[in-house]
């Protein structure tokens, strides 16, 4: 599977249970990145993605649940016990600093970057897009 | 502060930071917020009962928040010592707003300054209409309580000290308000107060929301710089799904040891403390000197007026003792 998740300046990837932040046009960019293919998302996010013409579908437990080639948005959900399924991985950068109690701890030293990509966001002066796979 | 925007703004006089006593530690916050409100409250009534002419960012009582909630039990006694992270949570991290105050009405309520010229508690609902549309202008007329420039290399910018805004300018555009100002270091600025704003303004511009906003500065006695503040976030439209939190920021900074009374500082034994150990000092009873017992001039002092005591050096400061310019200065 492929995972997009987002982080802070400290690996931060939420707080009380809470998404750290949100961008319109990071959610544009990952739809625009998924080519028409489905997004599994948790019910939480679902609110992130309406508006937009998109192939998602709300899982709770999208990591257990997700096929090879499935791309999984993550929301305040650490992938790293699931690493050896993990194909492909998409960071979003906010390049801010938030408050955090859950951290990206996903060894990302297994992954090799093909793409990075910097944006300006509906809210945000730079959110930098990294995309690396194994 | 009408900014050209329709902000409904409390013009309230609330001098009440001499209740930040925390003389025995037993009072709460709650307790003086409690004291604000029934002010607050009686404040709201005369001014409508004054005349028309009375400045336009006066609200009616029944547009005023209740500023407390009954359910808050937070005690700078329940607060655990600093130790390598910048705020803690409060309450679970909840906040104490009354349900009241969930409101779609744009406020900002800054308290009056106490008579030792501290800030009190900043409250604000938090919305587009509240936001900046400039650049923050200059600040550097406004001197907080405590305020020294002193400078460390090791300081992100150098400065010690920070005039750091109660609620952020990227959140209501205050500028100069000394009533939104407090001596905060680099540390609390940065690192314990801008991540919280941060959250609140992207969430704002997201989604036009409203979120509740209330900063509170906690002194302890008469100090004059705070010990930290708390921070209580929730945002209203969507029952707090979207910002909720409540957490009180230190007022440290790592490798710095603050004298709160003052606002001077020293270098702390340890670059990750922010404290002093004790140690041997030779005072002069005399002149109120104290130095280090290798000093040169503690040959000089006569026994009658020497003595020899284990302590830090800043319990001797605020005892009156000031430190001798050759061996500690």
């Amino acid at each position: 599977m492929i995972v997009v998740i987002c982080v802070d300046d400290k690996n931060g990837i939420g707080f009380n249970r809470r998404r750290q932040s949100r961008d319109r046009l990071l959610i544009a960019d990952l739809v625009e990145y998924s080519q028409g293919r489905k997004i599994l998302i948790s019910g939480y996010s679902a609110t992130l993605f309406s508006g937009f013409e998109v192939n998602t579908e709300i899982r709770e437990n999208l990591l257990d649940e997700a096929g090879e080639d499935d791309i999984c948005f993550l929301e305040n959900v650490d992938p790293a016990p699931y690493a050896d399924r993990i194909s492909g991985l998409v960071i979003y950068r906010w390049n801010r600093h938030y408050p955090s109690d859950k951290w990206l701890s996903l060894d990302t030293t297994a992954f090799r970057t093909v793409s990075v990509k910097e944006f300006e966001g509906s809210s945000h002066e730079c959110i930098t897009r990294e995309e690396m796979t194994r | 502060m009408n900014k050209g925007k329709k902000i409904k703004a409390f013009g309230l006089l609330l001098s009440l930071l001499m209740l930040f006593s925390f003389s025995s530690c037993q009072e709460t916050v709650n307790n003086i917020r409690d004291t604000i409100n029934e002010t607050f409250s009686s404040s709201a009534y005369s001014e409508e009962q004054e005349s028309s002419d009375k400045k336009q960012s006066s609200v009616k009582a029944s547009e005023a928040p209740s500023q407390v909630s009954q359910s808050s039990m937070f005690t700078l006694d329940s607060i655990p010592e600093y130790s390598g992270i910048s705020y803690v949570e409060i309450n679970g991290n909840v906040p104490y707003f009354d349900s009241a105050d969930y409101t779609e009405t744009a406020f900002e309520s800054y308290s009056e300054l106490d008579s030792l010229g501290r800030c009190g508690v900043a409250y604000a609902n938090v919305c587009r209409e509240t936001m900046p549309t400039e650049k923050r202008g200059d600040i550097s007329s406004v001197k907080p309580t405590g305020w020294h420039s002193i400078r460390y290399d090791f300081v992100d910018g150098q400065s010690l000290y920070n005039r750091c805004h109660l609620i952020g300018y990227q959140l209501t555009a205050e500028n100069a308000n000394s009533k939104n100002l407090v001596t905060g270091t680099r540390y609390l600025n940065v690192d314990g107060m801008l991540p919280f704003e941060n959250m609140i303004a992207d969430y704002v511009k997201e989604t036009n929301n409203h979120v509740l906003y209330r900063v509170t500065p906690v002194f302890v006695g008469d100090e004059l710089v705070c010990r930290g503040v708390e921070m209580e976030a929730y945002s209203v439209e969507d029952s707090g799904d979207g910002v909720s939190f409540n957490v009180y920021a230190y007022n440290v900074q790592p490798g710095v040891v603050i004298n709160y009374t003052t606002g001077y500082a020293r270098l702390a034994d340890d670059p990750k403390s922010t404290t002093e150990k004790e140690k041997t000092y030779v005072i002069n009873l005399r002149n109120k000197k104290v130095h280090l017992p290798e000093c040169s001039s503690v040959a000089a002092i006569s026994e009658n007026n020497k003595k020899t005591v284990k302590s830090t050096l800043f319990s001797l400061l605020n005892q009156g003792y000031t430190a001798c310019g050759t061996c500690l200065g």
